[in-house]
């Protein structure tokens, strides 16, 4: 009986039911079974008005709509490139920066490929790059950043984990920088790619030059504070992550409106409507698989999982092994935030049986995830660029496959070197 | 004459969408205000409001339900697009009826069971802040899967009208 409604909750979910409703009925079944009254689901619910933390996913968000629909990803490409440019690799390296920068800020939904990508494809094939190639690069980098502070699934994570009671070492300070190594491992390897891939026929280098470098400075004099505000911010404990969410909201709102004028206050409104209808679905998921997460410790579902696991897993080794493949498969077919808030609660138990650091495990999970953004055949980013660039899709697949097998060797230099995550923090 | 109370209908619909929107924009403004006034106060003054940091949490429930209201006036929530993706259009159609019948009746389920939650809530009497009882701050979780609801009803009407008139051609 159970089995078999289980089964039909996957089927709609498969089906496309959007996905709130499927936790909820299955928070709801499971609490009727139990002869629990459903009012606790509104009390669980309840409970994101009790995380304080939470403010900071609305306020991020809005922060990166207004920056995703002003002009700063040509400021900031005219920045970095002016002041990078000249490196071997140049305008490549550029590109993968400046990505993970906006990424981290805007969220992976897909404006760093929207907004940064309609300057960056033209701008690495007019500099010699090939069409493959660049496409590739930027489909790819649309994820990049999502280890980066303030970055909403990191976020996410370390309010899931603490409500997981997997103590206060899940804070989301440390996961921000627990992220910090990795990204730049990613960085790294990505830009040797691009150096060896253009190896036979090397990209001309722009000189440096002071004139263009002080005038993309003087251009983004207003936005270069950003960043080094809100990484100094946070990780000198100046301000709580919240805080910093605040800050950087109305900060934005300043410049971008009213400074650089570059948004209407009647753009606005459609502005925040956009932002808080994305916030609103992850918070709704949150709170229902609150609920559901609540029901399923109850029935003491993560430590019947882990005595399953038990009996098929043995090692450490071998656990991460299928984490990593289960991961890659799930971030192909479901969005990140609803991946963190339906396998999180089940993971985290299982993962620290094992012996593996809730902050690490917190880490392999977005970069996993982050690839499985442009895994064939259904990760999102590549239909978005797609649609963008106007290429047909298998072509956006064969682009893309060398960039991710680079970061598929990331992935697993990052899960099975914890150093790499951990040294910072302890 | 039916034209006419379709007409109202609509109306209605109209005026929700607007205060949904209107609602949204100022309690997020809101939001934004108070908390940077928070850190004002609390690193340069050494104070703060008493009930500023409840409110600004409770604003985060309220924005978020608003937002998953809206989100679900044109089924604009979170969900596997993997088999609806390559489904052939008519059967595209029955999936999305059955889809939105289900959505609708869990959400009303969840709409009935949260009015009872407030309605006890009510009866304790607590104070979340200030002078704003805690069932006040809560009795957004009925409104919001109430209309949620209540846009299923209306998505799975359409689709079967939608479904039956193809088949009368």
């Amino acid at each position: 009986m159970i089995l078999f409604l289980v089964a039909i909750l996957i089927l709609l979910a498969f089906l496309g039911a959007p996905l709130f409703s499927v936790i909820l009925a299955a928070a709801i079944t499971g609490f009727y079974l139990s002869d629990i009254h459903l009012s606790v689901i509104a009390i669980e619910l309840f409970r994101i008005a009790d995380t304080p933390i939470l403010l900071a996913l609305p306020l991020f968000t809005f922060a990166g709509y207004i920056l995703g629909e002003s002009n700063t990803s040509g400021r900031l490409v005219r920045l970095t490139q002016a002041l990078f440019g000249w490196m071997p690799g140049g305008l490549a390296i550029v590109a993968f920066i400046v990505c993970a920068l906006f990424t981290a800020f805007t969220g992976a939904s897909g404006v760093t490929i929207v907004a940064m990508g309609a300057l960056l494809y033209p701008a690495l094939k007019q500099a010699g790059y090939k069409d493959a190639f660049s496409l590739g690069l930027v489909t790819t980098s649309g994820s990049l950043g999502l280890l980066l502070p303030p970055s909403l699934p990191l976020i996410l994570y370390g309010v899931i984990a603490q409500q997981m009671n997997a103590g206060d070492q899940v804070s989301i300070e440390k996961l921000f920088i627990a992220g910090i190594l990795p990204a730049i491992l990613m960085i790294i390897l990505l830009s040797l790619y691009s150096i060896w891939a253009n190896r036979k026929e090397p990209v001309p280098l722009t000189a440096f030059s002071y004139k263009k470098a002080r005038k993309a400075i003087r251009e983004a004099i207003w936005e270069i504070p950003l960043p080094i505000f809100v990484f100094t911010g946070i990780y000198s404990g100046f301000f709580a992550v919240s805080e910093a969410a605040a800050v950087t909201a109305m900060y934005v709102l300043i410049v971008e409106v009213f400074i650089y004028k570059e948004i209407k206050l009647s753009q606005l409104a459609a502005i925040i409507k956009e932002s808080m209808v994305m916030v609103g679905g992850i918070l709704l998921i949150l709170g229902v698989s609150l609920a559901f997460t609540n029901y399923l410790i109850d029935a003491e579902a993560p430590m019947k999982l882990f005595a399953i696991c038990q009996r098929f897993i043995t090692s450490k080794l071998v656990f991460l092994i299928l984490l990593n493949i289960f991961l890659l498969i799930l971030g192909a077919i479901l969005d990140i935030f609803s991946a963190i808030v339906i396998m999180v609660p089940l993971m985290l138990p299982v993962a620290i049986s094992y012996g593996v650091d809730p902050v690490h495990l917190g880490i392999i999970f977005l970069a996993n995830m982050q690839i499985g953004y442009f895994t064939p055949p259904v990760g999102m980013n590549l239909f978005i660029a797609g649609y963008r660039f106007n290429k047909p899709i298998l072509e956006i697949y064969k682009a893309t496959i060398p960039f991710m097998l680079v970061l598929l060797i990331a992935v697993l230099i990052i899960t099975y070197w914890p150093w790499l995550s951990l040294v910072f923090i302890s | 004459m039916t034209h006419k109370k379709n007409n109202r209908g609509f109306d209605i619909i109209r005026i929700l969408e607007k205060v949904e929107d209107g609602l949204l924009v100022s309690l997020l403004l809101m939001m934004i205000f108070m908390a940077v006034l928070q850190i004002v106060l609390r690193n340069l003054f050494d104070s703060g409001i008493l009930w500023a940091d409840p409110l600004i949490r409770i604003l985060v429930l309220w924005i978020g339900l608003i937002g998953a209201m809206i989100a679900s006036r044109n089924n604009h929530h979170i969900s596997i697009d993997v088999i609806s993706r390559y489904l052939p259009k008519q059967a595209k159609k029955v999936s999305t009826l059955i889809l939105s019948i289900f959505t609708a009746t869990i959400c009303g389920t969840m709409a009935y069971y949260s009015l009872v939650f407030v309605q006890m809530e009510q009866q304790d009497g607590q104070i979340a802040f200030g002078v704003i009882p805690a069932w006040v701050c809560e009795s957004i979780i009925p409104i919001a899967f109430a209309i949620i609801s209540l846009r299923y009803i209306i998505l799975s009407y359409t689709c079967a009208k939608n479904i039956f008139t193809r088949t009368n051609q």
